[in-house]
């Protein structure tokens, strides 16, 4: 958006403002990024360096040492693969079932929508650990304890609200006029739905996919609680690891990082869009 | 239009309506049958009507959980809210009347990031800062003389360091949430105020935040529920997960450990039960409030 300032207003420009306002800035950006810095510190620290009282703000002998022993433990890669496969699947099967929930509550009247609306709210708020006794016993009573499916229909149940109540409101965007025209024009209902407004959904699609991804990944209370060390995903790996070793404090950071780059490059790539996209469900009534 | 509605509404509604249905309804019956049972987890099950729900009455634990869970769900919002508010202000206006402070999308950018590491790291990491030797962030960056502070083993301070760990998760994504809400305002907005004489101060309080209002109270319902869900930071952070002496317990917490270290899935079931009553008032209270505001 072109701004044009040119002297007109000066209003609330006091250059002590001004001045105040750029340091609160940087101490607030310190505050919220010296965490983050410090785990790359750790990281990439020897394990004399990390043990040693007096901290440095730099690794003195930077190693790749503890990505190393990380990617070395027994159970990280396949932890990994495990969580990418519950990932993919829990995400899509959200996307494509979340889509046609929302096209259904978003296109049609019927009776009983507001109620479906309430419901889909509601789950949002549910904490999902009053439930983990009756989940548990139902999956091993369906012989899908332990397994990866078992843990991403739990997940999907878990998406599916943010899911469908983000593409109805992307979905509500879309002019009613368009799927007119195009079945004056000679299209079907399936037609609309799968020529028209899919592709314009496009970018609400990303953006709940990104969520999906998210959180779907860094869970580990319900695949815990379900599965055996063998079929954990990487973030449940990372803190029983933790609790296992003790304080091995540059392999545990060097692991955080590797977890974490999945969701560091979806970010990045979705970057730009991430408020509307995240919220353009949320605030279209 | 109107003949072949009902084929997509049913086709389209079926599998989530079924989800729900054994997931989540179904689950939820299953946990109000078995508050009233003695189920250890394994075995046969016993129906020993309201024993659980008496014992959960005189449970000194759960009543402090109880406080713990309001007290992050009251002061977890208002915190978040407020320090996103002002962050958003000057990145959008803060440095003079049009523009945001120098680097502002830098800013943004920065703001998000601990919205993408996990929740889980996040809690190793501060369990790192408030470590009570010397090795601890913070304990470290006091002067030796001073005695370690104990952070999360002290009692008195332990929950509201969990607290400070959730704001500074949540707040990053609020501002860039308020940032995209404070630019869709139109600048003549502001000029008009401003012509008439209004400062930095009168703007925020009179025309940004009444035009936000709708996305504060979004931020409100999602700030709710993360204050809910504080499982994961106090497992992983707390002495003795939910300690010292209970200082950090909250509901949920005590449903797990019930449940699955002290094999009292009946008793996790009424903690489960009050959970849900407890969900359902936020979720109804805080439809009441956005009903009223939409008149």
């Amino acid at each position: 958006m072109a701004r044009h300032d040119e002297g007109v207003v000066t209003v609330g420009r006091s250059r002590a403002g001004t001045i105040a306002a750029n340091a609160t800035g940087i101490i607030f950006g310190i505050f919220m990024i010296f965490p983050v810095y410090w785990v790359l510190n750790t990281a990439f620290k020897p394990d004399s360096e990390v043990r040693s009282f007096t901290p440095s703000f730099l690794p003195k002998n930077p190693t790749l040492d503890n990505f190393r022993s990380a990617l070395g433990e027994e159970l990280f890669i396949p932890s990994m693969i495990n969580g990418l496969i519950i990932t993919a699947m829990a995400v899509a099967a959200a996307l494509v079932v979340g889509f046609l929930a929302a096209l259904a509550i978003a296109r049609f009247s019927f009776y009983g929508r507001k109620a479906i609306i309430l419901v889909v709210l509601a789950v949002q708020l549910v904490p999902f650990l009053a439930l983990l006794i009756p989940l548990f016993l139902m999956l091993q009573r369906a012989q899908l304890t332990n397994t990866l499916p078992g843990v991403a229909l739990v997940y999907l149940v878990l998406l599916l609200p943010y899911t469908v109540w983000t593409l109805r409101g992307f979905i509500s965007g879309i002019p009613r006029e368009l799927d007119e025209a195009a079945m004056i024009d000679g299209c079907t209902r399936a037609q609309v739905f799968w020529k028209i407004i899919l592709p314009l959904t496009g970018p609400g699609l990303v953006a709940t996919s990104v969520y999906g991804f998210i959180q779907a990944w860094n869970e580990f209370i319900i695949i815990n609680t379900l599965n055996s060390p063998q079929k954990q995903n990487l973030m449940a790996w990372l803190l029983y690891n933790q609790t296992e070793r003790g304080t091995a404090w540059g392999p545990l950071m060097a692991g955080a990082i590797i977890t974490s780059i999945p969701v560091v490059v979806f970010f990045l790539i979705i970057q730009r869009n991430i408020a509307t996209g995240l919220t353009a469900g949320a605030v279209k009534g | 239009m109107r003949h072949g509605k009902y084929p997509f509404i049913i086709g389209f509604l079926a599998v989530p309506v079924v989800l729900y249905a054994t997931f989540v309804v179904a689950a939820y019956i299953q946990t109000f049958q078995l508050a009233f049972t003695s189920w250890s987890g394994l075995g046969p099950i016993k129906y020993i009507g309201f024993d659980n729900f008496e014992r959960l009455w005189n449970d000194d634990l759960f009543w402090r959980s109880i406080g713990h869970n309001l007290y992050l769900l009251i002061l977890l919002p208002i915190i978040t809210i407020a320090i996103a508010l002002v962050f958003a202000f000057l990145l959008n206006a803060g440095g003079g009347m049009h523009k945001g402070v120098r680097g502002s999308k830098f800013y943004r950018v920065i703001f998000f990031f601990p919205q993408l590491m996990a929740l889980a790291i996040v809690a190793v990491i501060f369990g790192r800062v408030f470590s009570t030797d010397e090795s601890g962030m913070l304990n470290g960056l006091f002067p030796e003389s001073w005695s370690p502070w104990l952070f999360l083993a002290d009692e008195r301070w332990a929950l509201t360091c969990i607290l400070a760990v959730m704001v500074w998760q949540a707040v990053g994504f609020y501002v860039v949430l308020f940032s995209a809400g404070m630019g869709s305002i139109e600048q003549e907005v502001y000029e008009a105020a401003a012509l008439d004489g209004a400062n930095r101060i009168t703007l925020f309080f009179k025309i940004t935040i009444p035009l936000l209002w709708s996305t504060l109270q979004v931020a409100w319902v999602y700030l709710g529920i993360a204050a809910f869900d504080a499982f994961a930071l106090v497992n992983i952070m707390s002495v003795d997960r939910g300690g010292p002496d209970g200082a950090t317990s909250v509901l949920s917490m005590m449903i797990y450990r019930n449940a699955f270290e002290y094999s009292q899935a009946g008793y996790a079931s009424a903690l489960g039960v009050a959970l849900f009553f407890l969900t359902l008032t936020f979720a109804a209270l805080t439809l009441r409030v956005t009903r009223r505001e939409a008149h």
